[in-house]
């Protein structure tokens, strides 16, 4: 019944692209030429696009159940796509900028060696296809399952130059992050499976809507939806998942570690997609969120906490890819608070619009780092915008969109959250939430500036590694023009911001989401202005400003140690962890484990060494023990039968 | 003891006893005490024998064939158990010159 073009076919395709181009590459297939590996890996991704984009224009909107993978009693786990506009739009998003990044790689990646090249291509492909099961996974199984296949490419990908001893610790620090997150995941599940008897998404949320009208709920289910223990336990262990993946806070020590990775994966998996997941997950479960109003509350405070808190510390870093590792966290705190408060649409305009400029930031910051022979100091920098004119004028509409300076992207998707918390009826608490984005924004206003001062206006450095750059190669330079273009163009697709125009996000993921929930009015635009200026005048003071660091020591240093938040994860886990290992290693593997593995082979060594005097190897002395034995045997024998 | 009649002639059956133990403790003796492969061997047919003619004397005398049967089967073993040994002797004169068994002590602990 399903012919290659049916909807069906198409979003397995979607699928099976990336998964195929990762299995052609896998084990020896760097040794096909070379150019096989460039053509295979992007255009794996770039097929998956083009079956999301069928998906998107053919309006799919299904379940679709491929086959049952598991089913024992009332237990069963069928292998279900969720084909809706929401996870078309993420996979829009993913295949579309993961296709532009996959593609700058290839000239990003062209000093590596034959293996690493073909094992880069390898691991983004299976990056891509875990990505794509997670936001196509139709139940809660297969979402885990996607959930952990993205963690497991982000560790091969962060620790990708395995040489260096600093790239594998991050990678091994990333993935005891996320696999904290993945058993909040999976206790998470246990407990909705436990309460509504399915792992399928559409029959959880079928339980959830206000206004049901199913058969079986009349029956079967009276459960009071409001106020329900049960469902804020699921939602608060889902939303671990959720912060470990999107590095929130206090899961968040792991990101700017992550930068250890090639500077193409920074851009794709640790800004434009896979950081974002946690921000899907809390947008598919709106249905549970929406009635746990505490795990609700909880993602917009951790949201404006964290926006807040990367934020000062983006100030003070002095790595270009660290200070854009923290002001992802920051952007990503954004997306929280806004589908914390509920503002649902607004948080995936910002993800989209955040995929755009942030991926744009990253490669372009790739270009300057590939040029300055992987030199990624902004002090060693400087004099850039001269000797690196287009790469700069990239880097400078990606810098704008991030402090939200009408008209790029970022203006329109960032102002639309602070706006819709503003201006949110009935709760005083979103108004708090606003005052900490607003601050945020300033924030973010003066690091984007200080990076800019710092990289790219004043006098080169005395030690910049390189006098006269070189070009980025064309490879390079086309994703990253093509990316400008959607930084500069993309927020036209929705300006509510401003009060009027269009808001094709809102409306296309209104079926999957929700619609808007509350309009802002004047004030809010008024408002919304007042923070751009307020922005881009700290963006332009801060090429200007003197550095405050003599003034605040203890600030400084405050920043500069991150909050001691990996000082205090160190004291509080990893050392007593430590002293636990050396115990058991002193006090009980040596003396008590090998002790008595080592006794007993004592003891067997000495009681061989006396057995053995009794094999004289003589013929007759043997036939002496037989025939004693034989005889004492016959002895007693006879003293037997004769009693 | 009762009597076995032989012949016409009656012989009491400790006589076959005694002469099966004298034979049986020579055997063993000579396994003992000899050093020569082939003399062992041969002693230990001599017990073997020993043993047959115990059984066929029991047989006789409790009117039971399966001791006559037993004897037969003790035979085709010592049979079976010479040819292997005398090949087993063959083969080790044939890489060495051992006329003592003492010399085969290489297993020694």
């Amino acid at each position: 019944m399903s012919t290659l073009t049916s909807p069906q076919t198409i979003t397995l395709l979607v699928l099976l692209f990336p998964a195929a181009g990762a299995l052609l590459l896998v084990g020896r297939g760097w040794r096909l030429p070379r150019r096989f590996t460039v053509i295979v890996g992007p255009l794996a991704v770039w097929a998956s696009f083009i079956c999301s984009v069928n998906l998107f224009l053919n309006k799919v909107n299904a379940d679709f159940t491929y086959w049952t993978w598991i089913k024992s009693g009332s237990f069963e786990v069928p292998f279900n796509l969720l084909v809706d506009n929401l996870s078309i739009f993420m996979c829009l998003v993913i295949t579309g900028v993961g296709g532009l990044i996959v593609t700058y790689s290839v000239g990003y990646m062209s000093h590596e060696d034959g293996p690493s090249y073909a094992r880069f291509f390898t691991y983004m492909d299976i990056f891509i296809f875990s990505m794509l099961l997670l936001v196509l996974a139709g139940n809660f199984v297969f979402l885990i399952v996607g959930w952990a296949m993205v963690g497991l490419s982000s560790y091969l990908l962060i620790g990708f130059w395995y040489q260096r001893r600093s790239a594998v610790v991050a990678a091994r620090k990333a993935f005891v992050m996320n696999v904290i997150g993945d058993v909040g995941m999976i206790l998470g599940t246990f407990v909705l499976f436990v309460q509504f008897h399915s792992v399928r998404f559409n029959d959880v949320f079928v339980f959830l809507n206000p206004n049901r009208n199913c058969p079986q709920c009349l029956s079967s289910m009276h459960i009071v939806f409001s106020d329900n223990p049960t469902l804020e336990l699921a939602a608060f262990l889902l939303l671990v998942g959720a912060v470990a993946k999107s590095a929130q806070l206090p899961l968040h020590t792991w990101l700017p570690d992550a930068m250890e990775g090639p500077t193409p994966v920074s851009a794709l998996i640790h800004a434009a997609t896979m950081v974002t997941a946690g921000v899907y997950l809390v947008g598919r479960m709106h249905p549970i969120y929406d009635v746990a109003v505490y795990a609700h509350g909880a993602v917009a405070i951790i949201g404006a906490v964290t926006a807040l808190f990367a934020a000062t510390i983006a100030i003070v870093q002095t790595d270009i890819k660290r200070v854009l590792a923290y002001s992802t966290m920051s952007q990503i705190g954004y997306m929280f608070l806004a589908v914390g408060i509920g503002a649902y649409s607004a948080g995936f305009f910002h993800l989209l619009s955040h995929a755009f400029f942030k991926a744009l930031l990253f490669l372009a910051a790739g270009n300057i780092i590939h040029s300055m022979n992987d030199e990624q100091d902004m002090r060693k920098f400087g004099g850039l915008w001269r000797d690196m004119k287009p790469t700069s004028i990239t880097f400078l509409v990606g810098s704008l969109s991030l402090v939200g300076v009408i008209p790029f992207v970022g203006f329109f998707s960032k102002e639309q959250i602070l706006g819709a918390a503003f201006s949110k009826p009935d709760d005083s608490a979103a108004q708090i939430l606003w005052a900490v984005g607003f601050v945020t924004a300033l924030i973010t206003g003066f690091y984007t500036g200080r990076m800019w001062w710092l990289a790219f206006w004043r006098k080169p450095a005395a030690d910049r590694p390189v006098e006269h750059p070189h070009a980025p190669p064309l490879v390079m330079m086309i994703p990253v023009a093509i990316l400008a273009v959607l930084a500069v163009i993309g927020g036209f697709i929705q300006t509510r911001a401003l009060g009027f125009g269009p808001s094709q996000v809102s409306d296309f993921l209104a079926s999957a989401v929700g619609p808007v929930r509350w309009e802002g009015g004047g004030t809010e635009v008024a408002v919304t202005f007042l923070t751009m200026i307020l922005a881009t005048a700290l963006f332009l003071g801060a090429l200007r400003m003197r550095p405050w660091s003599s003034r605040f020591p203890w600030a400084q240093r405050l920043l500069e140690h991150k909050y001691y938040f990996d000082e205090l994860y160190d004291r509080v886990f990893v050392r007593p962890m430590d002293w636990v290992a050396g115990f058991a290693l002193r006090d009980v593997e040596r003396p008590l484990i090998d002790g008595v593995v080592i006794d007993t082979g004592a003891v067997t060594r000495w009681s061989a060494g006396g057995l053995s005097l009794t094999q004289s190897g003589y013929l007759r002395n043997y036939v002496l023990v037989f025939v004693g034995g034989a005889v004492v045997a016959a002895v007693i024998l006879l003293v037997r039968a004769n009693s | 003891m009762s009597t076995l009649t032989i012949g016409g002639s009656q012989l009491d059956a400790s006589w076959f006893m005694l002469l099966s133990a004298v034979l049986f403790i020579l055997g063993a003796a000579g396994v003992l005490v000899r050093r020569n492969p082939l003399v062992i061997l041969i002693c230990i047919e001599l017990m073997l024998n020993a043993a047959n003619l115990a059984l066929v004397a029991f047989s006789r005398q409790l009117q039971n064939m399966e001791g006559q049967l037993f004897a037969l089967m003790s035979m085709t073993v010592a049979a079976a158990e010479a040819v292997v040994g005398l090949a087993i002797l063959v083969d080790i004169f044939r890489v060495r010159d051992a006329e003592d068994v003492d010399d085969l002590s290489e297993l020694k602990g």
